[in-house]
């Protein structure tokens, strides 16, 4: 009966986190064509609804009845099964990703806001959104098109140098917090921003935070770094056969990968679901509420981010992207580490 | 100075600060207005002197202004204008266009036509849309072109005899008058 309950609760947990995470998707969509049309002096989607805010409805549904092609040449089961391999890894991700500490206990049931504290959460999330390579990989090959090939090929390269970059970037705050469970690291960056692993001392985490992001950026193929896309030269990379809902799924995987990677950001570095100063941790009308409230503030803070910086800046060259992983951010992440573990192991004796 | 050069461009890359300054051009262009005209919904405003859609006018007294010399034909680069001129029975000095087309498939929208006119009876108005389903409606006829012209240029001049007194006085001479209120002739 207990065990019942639990899995319950659990189910209704994901349902909810899978809720709020594709409509976080689906309006990132919005917001990302609006924030670009304002910083190009353009007005964005202006038609479905007040200031085009239905615009990511109207586009699911004319995806959803679009024709499903798959190209005479293509590896049927692959290229079917690829746009699936991408978004899962990019949804299941948020299973261990903490909206905020210890919850409420109902009729002796605990409900937590997060789906689960496995003691290796973040190494768990490494492990998962390195599969997503996988399918990009797969749909650039199993798609019988040059363009999806060289897509293909340079999003696994790509992946490939900037996820060594990413993940020794993170190694810094795992020696801070000394733990890889998700909720532990953000608890010990409780208690004002001096505190967030970014600016805690001994050892600021900032050239890591610098790395991590710019990782990030490219482990999502986002500009600058989007040239598994790459429009002007490869028409759309990987996606150039797909079409409808295979599409959708890439598209969403996209969106759901920036809103995982920001949200292990915060995590990380930036203090989770802790206010900036003490005397903002507001319990009423629920610390829940506020919890939430900083942690999506943060997270919409580097999704911004993650559009502005799409709206400034040109794509890279492939050997630049490639110069760029490899002789500066993964040198600079190993002498963050060095630091990092040398200023600890002096501070604490 | 070398040296210094060499400095400025490693604290250059190492701040990121061009980025930066880029980011903060974006960031301003945030607050910018827009440049953008909701088109259907709002229009924009159209300076003096557009070339739109070509028309007939009229005099005051509802005589087409048109006398039938046919100039715009001759003058038109892309030979749309097609007009057959006839004199007015019993006023031998007096000429007509009996029938006037514009195809304006293939205007070109230069306004040589206008200039040419001896006597303004052509202009451009300033209606832009005129899409329709079926082509042919766009070959303007008589009608058409002088029903623009009436909508597009309400107020009209006086008839050249009332405009210039030698012309009435010969008009005079030959006991020919123009005819009132007579409505597309």
């Amino acid at each position: 009966m207990e065990l019942a309950i639990q899995v319950a609760v659990t189910t209704l947990q994901i349902a909810a986190a899978m809720a709020i995470v594709l409509f976080h998707v689906a309006y990132l969509t919005y917001v990302e064509r609006k924030v670009l049309g304002f910083m190009q002096d353009r007005l964005g989607p202006m038609e479905v609804g007040f200031h085009g805010i239905l615009q990511p409805i109207a586009d699911g549904i004319k995806l959803f009845f679009k024709e499903d092609i798959i190209p005479s040449g293509a590896n049927k089961i692959i290229f079917s099964l690829a746009p699936i391999l991408t978004l899962v890894p990019a949804l299941i991700g948020f299973a261990v990703v903490p909206f905020g500490d210890e919850g409420y206990s109902f009729f002796g049931v605990k409900i937590s806001p997060y789906i689960t504290d496995i003691n290796i959460g973040i190494l768990y999330i490494l492990a998962i959104s390195s599969i997503g390579a996988y399918g990009i990989l797969l749909g650039g090959w199993a798609s019988n098109s040059k363009y999806s090939l060289l897509g293909g090929m340079r999003s696994a390269a790509q992946m490939i140098s900037y996820e060594l970059a990413l993940g020794l970037s993170i190694v810094g705050v795992l020696l801070i917090a000394g733990s890889l469970s998700m909720v532990k690291i953000t608890e010990s960056q409780s208690g004002g921003f001096w505190h967030w692993s970014i600016f805690k001392f001994p050892a600021p985490q900032f050239i890591a935070f610098g790395i991590y992001v710019i990782s990030a950026i490219a482990e999502t193929n986002r500009l600058p770094f989007d040239l598994p896309e790459a429009e002007s030269e490869l028409v759309a990379g990987f996606m150039t056969e797909y079409s409808g809902m295979r599409f959708a799924f890439y598209f969403m995987a996209e969106y759901a990968n920036m809103i995982l990677v920001s949200a292990i950001a915060v995590t990380l570095f930036l203090g989770g679901w802790y206010a900036p100063f003490p005397f903002l941790e507001f319990t009423w009308p629920s610390p829940w509420l506020w919890h939430f409230f900083w942690f999506a503030g943060k997270i919409y803070f580097i999704l911004f981010f993650f559009i502005w910086i799409r709206g400034t800046l040109p794509r890279l060259r492939y050997d630049q992207l490639m110069k760029f992983g490899w002789k500066i951010m993964l040198p600079l992440a190993l002498a963050n580490i060095l630091i990092t573990a040398t200023v600890l192991y002096l501070m604490q004796g | 100075m070398k040296k210094k050069m060499k400095i400025r461009k490693i604290i250059n890359n190492l701040f990121f600060l061009e980025i930066l300054r880029g980011l903060a051009l974006t960031l301003k262009h945030l607050f910018v207005g827009k440049v953008t005209i909701q088109y259907p919904k709002e229009k924009r405003k159209l300076p003096v002197g557009y070339r739109g859609l070509l028309s007939l006018l009229r005099y005051d007294n509802g005589v087409e202004k048109c006398v039938g010399c046919a100039l715009c034909e001759a003058v038109c680069p892309s030979r749309c204008i097609t007009v057959k001129s006839t004199e007015i029975e019993g006023e031998p000095l007096k000429r007509y266009a009996k029938e006037f087309y514009i195809d304006i498939t293939r205007c070109v929208f230069c306004g040589w036509c206008v200039d040419a006119c001896p006597v303004n009876a052509l202009a451009m108005t300033p209606e832009y849309e005129y899409a329709v389903y079926n082509k042919r409606e766009l070959i303007f006829d008589k009608q058409k072109l002088l029903s623009m012209g009436d909508k597009a240029f309400p107020e009209r001049e006086k008839p050249i005899e009332a405009q210039h007194l030698n012309v009435a006085a010969f008009n005079t001479t030959r006991k020919w008058l123009p005819p009132h209120g007579e409505e597309g002739r």
